[in-house]
This record gives structure tokens, sequence and C-alpha cells, in this order.
């Protein structure tokens, strides 16, 4: 059965755009995933947010996924942080304002689609991926949301910074733009909303300080840890050494599949131009000493 | 794995001649100072300031991070530059370190100043600068610390081409765990801590249920990923003596108070904030 078919027209029917989350994951489809999908999802709207109430239940068994009453996280204006950092000695510089050489199409591994102008890249026709893998990293990366904004919700300035190419924090342009609370800026898609919303006005630069620890798999395939994210945006807190539940995606709760030790770094596109610049990561172990 | 096995072999023959010693393992000539004569760890592998116990690799940090980093809006300033009303020495009364522009200097032997103010689960920024030129050596040589509730310590130092026990080291939590890395700046240039605490929690009946857990950024870089805390730091208050192994404390709230310490060594400090993180469901 490809789910693909059933998903797609409805994925083309919605102004969300959901296509680019949904399709190319290609995570299991369980049964009463399988029913959900192929009810025409719902979009409701609570005090202002739209979202789903159609969706299967967080494991916590208080909200659904992509849930317009969960709580939206509290406003926090940051300050100054690291915008411009420097990459220390140890870095992998793989965004430097030159070009995107270390970077492929993620669908097909050729020539990434993105423009690169005034240092600054700018997504554009597909999501990319490093040719390099990674596995427990910290990562520096600076966004910035597109000025005029347009539409709104999931709709306005959507991308997302993927570990392991599935492991995804969410990037979207939340400065007085509301959405479901699990994806919100900062977020773990679908699963974990920030602990504050500390977005910047678009047109400004925002910036990610990431630490990602890699999920950890019994040879027999069973989850023995899961991935763990802890998120600086702004500067300000907004994943604290957070449980990630499995690959994000859209209206199903995370779910893991079994893979290796590392992944690659996957960037998003999704129908609007974000841009990025100064991104480098490097690695950090889980532990102090092996 | 590849730098254990010398440093074991290195520690096997240098137990012999010495107590308080360690060749450094990378180029065989400088003297690491600490103690092999203290209680093993509770991973059973180093002793408490084990001068065996390998250097971190050093990592030179970016030349910016989060310097000058202005405050959240929800973040409380505790210090500017404009006096020092939010912190009380450490007998309760007024605080008398001498601030000079943007910074305040410790008052060596003038003991250490406390916040006033108590929080729970938070996100901490302070920046510090150790002297130049440097004095001292080891833990002589700009030693400070931040002293959560005065029990649980991340060290202070000059540890830029300055060596001492691994986890005595800048960006330690000092006794039990070395940073990942040692990103120091050298002396005089002003340096950033982030730091996420998560306060110790106890039950009614008093049993510990919930770890001291710490992520530190060290002039950006990672030297502290939610490191669960043993317990209490030595040689802070009379509660643990120095080098004995650290234990949790008493049961106390987990609103907990910052101290900066003195160890007797002139360093600044500069731009302190900090934002209580609300953990709820998270904790």
């Amino acid at each position: 059965m490809n789910i693909k078919h059933i998903l797609l027209p409805l994925c083309l029917a919605l102004v969300s755009g959901c296509a680019t989350k949904s399709l190319e994951q290609g995570a299991p489809v369980t049964q009463s995933q399988t029913i959900s999908a192929a009810t025409k999802p719902q979009e409701i709207v609570i005090d202002g947010v739209a979202g789903f109430q159609d969706t299967p239940m967080q494991p916590d068994g208080k909200w659904h996924v992509h849930d317009p009453a969960r709580p939206q996280p509290p406003i926090v204006t940051p300050g100054t942080f690291s915008e411009n950092a420097t990459p220390p000695s140890d870095a992998i510089v793989l965004f430097d304002g030159t070009d995107l050489s270390q970077w492929v199409d993620k669908k097909n591994g050729g020539p990434v689609q993105w423009t690169v102008e005034n240092g600054v890249a700018v997504s554009a026709k597909g999501d990319i991926q490093t040719t390099n893998q990674f596995g427990d990293i910290q990562l520096h990366l600076e966004f910035r949301e597109p000025t005029p904004p347009q539409e709104s919700g999931q709709g306005r300035g959507n991308s997302g910074v993927f570990f392991m190419g599935q492991y995804e924090i969410q990037v979207l342009d939340c400065y007085s733009n509301k959405t479901y609370a699990d994806g919100a800026t900062a977020g773990i898609y679908g699963q974990h909303p920030p602990l504050a919303n500390a977005c910047r006005p678009p047109g400004e630069w925002q910036t990610y300080d990431i630490i990602f620890n890699v999920p950890h798999f019994e040879a027999t395939g069973e989850l023995l840890s899961p991935g763990y994210v802890t998120v600086f945006h702004n500067g300000i807190v907004a994943q604290n050494h957070q449980a990630i539940r499995g690959a994000t995606n859209w209206r199903v709760p995370g779910k893991y599949t079994p893979h290796g030790p590392t992944g690659p770094l996957a960037l998003q596109y999704h129908n609007n131009s974000v841009s990025f610049r100064n991104i480098w990561v490097r690695p950090v172990p889980a532990l102090n000493e092996p | 794995m590849k730098i254990l096995f010398p440093v074991i072999a290195l520690a096997a023959v240098f137990s012999i001649h010495s107590s308080t010693f360690a060749e450094d393992a990378t180029n065989g000539v400088e003297k690491i100072d600490g103690f092999t004569d203290t209680p093993m760890e509770a991973d059973g592998k180093w002793h408490v300031h084990d001068p065996n116990r390998p250097q971190p690799q050093v990592v030179t940090p970016g030349a910016t991070f989060s310097q000058g980093a202005s405050a959240p809006s929800d973040a409380e300033i505790l210090f500017d530059g404009t006096g020092l009303a939010k912190w009380e020495n450490n007998h309760g009364g007024d605080a008398t370190w001498k601030t000079n522009g943007d910074y305040v200097e410790t008052a060596p032997m003038g003991g250490g100043i406390r916040t006033r103010g108590k929080w729970a689960d938070f996100q901490l920024h302070v920046e510090w600068a150790t002297p130049n030129p440097p004095r001292g050596w080891s833990q002589g040589r700009g030693n400070s610390g931040i002293l959560i509730n005065n029990m649980y310590e991340v060290q202070v130092l000059d540890s830029y081409q300055a060596k001492t026990y691994a986890d005595g080291q800048a960006g330690a939590i000092y006794g039990q765990s070395p940073p990942l890395v040692n990103t120091s700046k050298p002396p005089g240039e002003w340096q950033t801590y982030d730091i996420i605490f998560e306060s110790p929690r106890w039950n009614e009946q008093g049993e510990l249920i919930k770890k001291a857990i710490i992520t530190v950024l060290h002039n950006g870089v990672v030297v502290q990923n939610r490191y669960e805390l043993d317990g209490m730091t030595d040689g802070i208050n009379s509660a643990l003596p120095w080098k004995s192994l650290s234990k949790y404390p008493a049961p106390h709230t987990p609103e907990v108070f910052i101290e900066l310490q003195d160890h007797k060594n002139p360093v600044r400090f500069r731009n302190i904030w900090i934002r209580s993180l609300h953990l709820g469901e998270n904790l």
C-alpha cells in the first residue's frame, strides 16, 4: 500500500503545505494513523489558533497532535545573544556565506536549488541536507523570516532544522503569529512546544544554539534511549534536554525507526523563502569521558 | 580510549614516586598537581582531584558568542554595573566588592557575595575575566566560582595554557566533572558562562528523587551536557570538607541562591542575569 497515493491529494488540497512534511519521511504508518489519514483532516480554530483535534493523542494523554487548545508558550522578548558567533576551532563550518558546497538536494542528492546571495542562503524548491553525517552535535545556526510577513499559522515563514534528516526543530515566524503550540518556533514539531516564544520580528536575524544527542537502538531494533535536544532560541532556553519521541511528522506523534549512529543535518523548504547564515556544528559527546 | 591507556600507564608509574603530581601526557614535562590519596569518584576510575585524569582537549572558542548579551524581558538583572543591590555578603550584610564601570571584582579575603533572591530551575548568564598578567599556577591562578546555593560549584579559573587537575579546571563541576573541552580564553579577556540548572528534589520522606542537573556553555562551547551531580562540591562550605567525595546535603528547597566565590584571587564579573525556567511538566 502506498500511503502517498492517499495523502497526496489531501495535502494538495490544504493551504498549509504539508506535502514535504508528510511525504518525505517515509516513516511506517500504523493502522490508526492510516484511518485518520484516510479521513479528511478537520482543521479547527480555538482562540485564534488553527490546529487539529482529529489527530492522535500525545503519549501524555492530554493533548492531540497539533492541538490548538494546548497552551501557547509564554512570550519572552529576547536580548542580543550569539548573533554572528564565530565558530570554535573544532567546528565544521557548514555555511559561512560563500556557498552551499557541503549540501545537496535532500530528495535526489543533486545540487541544491537554494540561492546564495550576499552571504545569505535562501530556501527554495526543496529540502537540503549535508553531505557529512553527524552524531551528537552542537549546532549554531541563524535564520531570518521574510518581511513583510505573509499568510498565518504554519504558512508564515515555515522551515525546519532536521537532525539526522528526521528529527525537526521547527523554524517559523511566530512573532505576532499564533499556531498550534507543538508547531511553534523552536518546538520539536508535533511533539513538544518550546518553553517560551522568543521570536524576533520578521526581517531580523535569529539564532539557534542546539545540543542534539542521538537516539540509541538495541541490535534487535528496540529503542535503548531516545534522542535529546536542548535549544537556545535567541539565547532563551526553549528546550531543555527534551526527549524526542521519534521522527517528527505532520499529524502523527513521533515514532522511531531504528537507524545508525549518524545522519545528515537537513534544512527544510516549506513553500516559504527563509534565509540562513552562519551555520556550524561541532561534536559534543553525551558523556564527559568515554 | 586511545588516550586512556598511556595515561593509566603513567598513573601506574608515578603512583610509586608521587601522590600529588603527574606528568602531563601531552608533553611529558609539565607537572599537573592534584591528589591520589583522595576517595575514588563514583565511576571508580579516578580519585577526587586526580592529576592523572585526562586533560580536556583544548578548543579555541570563537572570538564572540554571548559576550555583552542583553537580558531577555523575563530575566532578572543581577548585575549590570550599577551597584550590588541584588547581592549581600555571605553573612547577610551588604556586599562590599568594588565595582568599576561595568564590572565587579572579588575582594580577596573579603568573602563571597550571594544573591538576595532565589530561583528553582533557571538559566544564568555570567561573564568573568581572570587577572592579566596572570599570577600563580594551578588552583592559585584566577580562582573563583559560581557557587549555586553555596553547594554546587561551576569552577572559574584561569585554565588558558595553565594546567590543573581535570575536575578543577574552568568549566568543571568542581571535584566531579571535568569540562568536555578546555575552551578558555586568555587572562584578562571576558569569558561567558551560559548555564542551565535544575535543582535537586527530595520527597517528603527526605529521599532524593531528582539530582541536581547542569548544562554549561563556556564561551559558547558545551562543556557540561546535562551533567547529573553526585552531590555537593567539596571544600566550599563546612558541610563537605575539601578533597572528600561528593554527597547530597540535607534536603533543601528547590529555590537556591547564586554565590560568587572569593578564592583569594582578584577575578572580575560583569553582565549577570538569570531567568526562571518554569519546567513544569518537564521536570
